[in-house]
């Protein structure tokens, strides 16, 4: 324990040290391209600082600025907000879905995942004895009146302004309640060290992807919260080379098909293919939309035999 | 060396006309040859059946009739030549469908729709076909300069855009029979309003009706950018306009309303006043009984 806190303060030493270094460089540099200005001007004091490449400069003090503020606290801070004036929706077509999983591979690679760990799962389904089999992409459902959210003792999982429902796994407890609470099994835990926990450890946390992942805390499908923040689509939108999500703003109305990029009217979509949401007689209100799997092109080529596939 | 390259060169001939022989050998049942394109030969057909070309065939046929497709052996066929184009729709459908050689099938990866679009853009280059088409195939004047005019009628929600481009003698000419696209931004991607048939008419004119319930923003603003969806005649023209005309949409937040959902700070009064009634009145009863039990005592020392 006590050589985690050391091993931490030195850690934290190393931080602020960087960012006072790049501070400087940046500040430096700033000064030499005022050059001009600081000339005409007679400057009142002047300090020397440390650059990044180890020359040491004069600025004048008048042009020194404070450091930005921790980014974690930033990050934790606009993570909780959201995206004002956003509802995101995804609309998932199962007559398109060949499980290829590369949504699968696509949000393990990004959210720093184990193979056996699912933040969405692409599972084999056969409603009753006699109807056909399909597969179902099952990402979190994000649902607007979310059970998961109600049952956290210390507000560590909360719904965003645009409709995102995460997790905060430095505030997480891991008690599990939520795991419990959801009726989709979204959520997973992390029972031992996280993949490459030793690789990203002095990676700073950012609550919009949950990594790094932490030991003992939950964590769960976010719609790529980080990717949405500069407009593009989630991973496993983005991967699918079957065109089988739709992703969008249902304040625009619009959702858009990952793999082709074509725009569509969401009400329109939903209406024209009797589009469904997963287990509404709960009142969750999801807001992954699911289209049936009906016209498919291709043959299904599950193993229904193995009864442990089947869902 | 000689007698090496000249048997290599022999072999490389055999093989490439036992392919040649085994590509005219491709046979198509007679049921399979009868089916006929349930789809006709529209502009709009045509021009979705494009799509599905050049994203499913171009790669190694290239594009119809420009013979230029990829040098293998053998050689993809140009299915624009007439040769081609003899055989039946049924005929094409088939080999489209079931593949053979270094031709994939498309059995799976294409549905019937996609594949019946494609023949009816490979039919287009059809010289016994072609009057067929719907609209007459319109031949517009050589010209420079094109450029797109855009009017809007904001309180009937109407676009008009106008296909111009300056002719040889100075003369600005309406281009007719152009497929223009209408994209309407959204956060990932561009929304089509064009509708079916966005083809400029005779004076290069073309009248768009926007959907009445589009949201846009608080203001109703959206961003429209007109272009040419096909660039191919006249290069990339475009034309981008900010237009307050969709349904000005105010964005609910769902953290303005208490729920049960919410985190602390949000949670529903009566749950907050249940909560604190509860906790005083539990507590009330237990401070009632100790006082109750300190009167007992107190009551003892006065007797």
């Amino acid at each position: 324990m006590t050589q985690k806190t050391s091993d931490k303060g030195r850690r934290n030493f190393l931080k602020s040290f960087g960012v006072t270094v790049g501070a400087a460089g940046v500040v430096s540099s700033f000064s030499l391209l005022g050059a001009a200005k600081a000339a005409a001007q007679e400057p009142e004091e002047m300090v020397n600082l440390l650059t990044a490449d180890g020359q040491l400069v004069q600025v004048d003090k008048n042009q020194l600025r404070p450091t930005v503020n921790e980014p974690l606290n930033e990050l934790q801070r606009r993570g909780r907000e959201g995206i004002a004036g956003k509802s995101f929706v995804m609309v998932i077509d199962l007559s398109k879905c060949r499980n290829a999983r590369k949504c699968m591979a696509a949000c393990q690679n990004h959210h720093q995942l184990r193979p056996e760990q699912h933040h969405i799962n692409v599972l084999q389904m056969q409603d009753s004895d006699h109807t056909a089999p399909y597969f179902m992409p099952k990402p979190c459902q994000h649902c607007d009146n979310p059970p998961c959210t109600k049952v956290c003792p210390v507000d560590a999982t909360f719904k965003r302004q645009d409709g995102i429902v995460l997790i905060d796994n430095e505030r997480c407890i891991g008690c599990r309640f939520c795991i419990a609470a959801c009726p989709y099994s979204a959520r997973i835990f992390q029972w031992t060290e996280p993949k490459d926990a030793e690789k990203y450890k002095d990676l700073t946390y950012n609550i919009e992807a949950n990594v790094p992942q932490k030991k003992g805390t939950v964590s769960k499908c976010l719609f790529s919260a980080d990717r949405l923040r500069e407009d593009k689509l989630p991973s496993c939108v983005s991967a699918c080379p079957n065109g089988v999500y739709y992703f969008g703003d249902r304040n625009e109305d619009a959702v858009t098909n990952g793999t082709s990029g074509e725009t569509v009217r969401f009400s329109k979509l939903i209406e024209d293919n009797a589009g469904y949401t997963l287990m509404e007689e709960l009142g969750t209100k999801p807001r992954v939309y699911y289209l049936p799997p009906k016209n498919r092109a291709f043959e299904f080529n599950g193993d229904l035999l193995n009864e442990e596939n089947l869902h | 060396m000689k007698n090496l390259s000249t048997i290599l060169a022999t072999l490389v001939l055999v093989f490439a006309f036992m392919n040649s022989a085994s590509a005219e050998d491709w046979k198509v049942s007679a049921t399979a040859k009868k089916k006929l394109n349930p789809y006709e030969l529209s502009k709009k057909n045509i021009s979705s059946g494009k799509k599905v070309y050049q994203t499913n065939c171009k790669s190694c046929h290239g594009d119809p009739t420009k013979a230029n497709m990829l040098p293998l052996v053998p050689a993809p066929t140009d299915l624009g030549s007439q040769n081609f184009l003899v055989q039946s729709d049924g005929e094409i459908y088939h080999k489209i469908k079931t593949g053979k050689g270094a031709m994939p099938t498309f059995e799976n990866t294409l549905n019937d729709e996609s594949k019946w679009m494609v023949i009816a853009y490979l039919r287009s280059f059809d010289k016994n076909k072609k009057k067929a088409v719907v609209a007459k195939a319109v031949v517009n004047p050589e010209v420079i300069d094109v450029k797109i005019e855009l009017n809007v009628d904001a309180d009937n929600k109407k676009l008009r855009a106008q296909l111009t481009g300056l002719k040889k003698d100075g003369k600005r000419v309406g281009l007719e029979g152009i497929e223009m696209s209408f994209l309407v931004k959204r956060t990932f991607g561009q929304l089509d309003i064009s509708g079916e048939e966005a083809y400029t008419n005779a004076n290069g004119e073309l009248l768009i009706q926007f959907p009445t319930d589009l949201p846009g923003d608080r203001e109703g603003q959206v961003d429209l950018l007109v272009k040419l969806t096909d660039e191919d005649n006249y290069g990339p023209v475009e034309e981008k306009r900010v237009l307050s005309i969709a349904v000005p949409t105010n964005p609910k937040n769902p953290l303005d309303e208490r729920a049960m959902w919410g985190t602390r700070a949000n949670a529903p009064i009566w749950i907050i006043a249940s909560y604190v009634l509860g906790v005083i009145g539990i507590w009330s009863v237990i401070f009632l009984v100790l006082f109750q039990v300190f009167q007992l005592s107190k009551m003892r020392v006065k007797s």
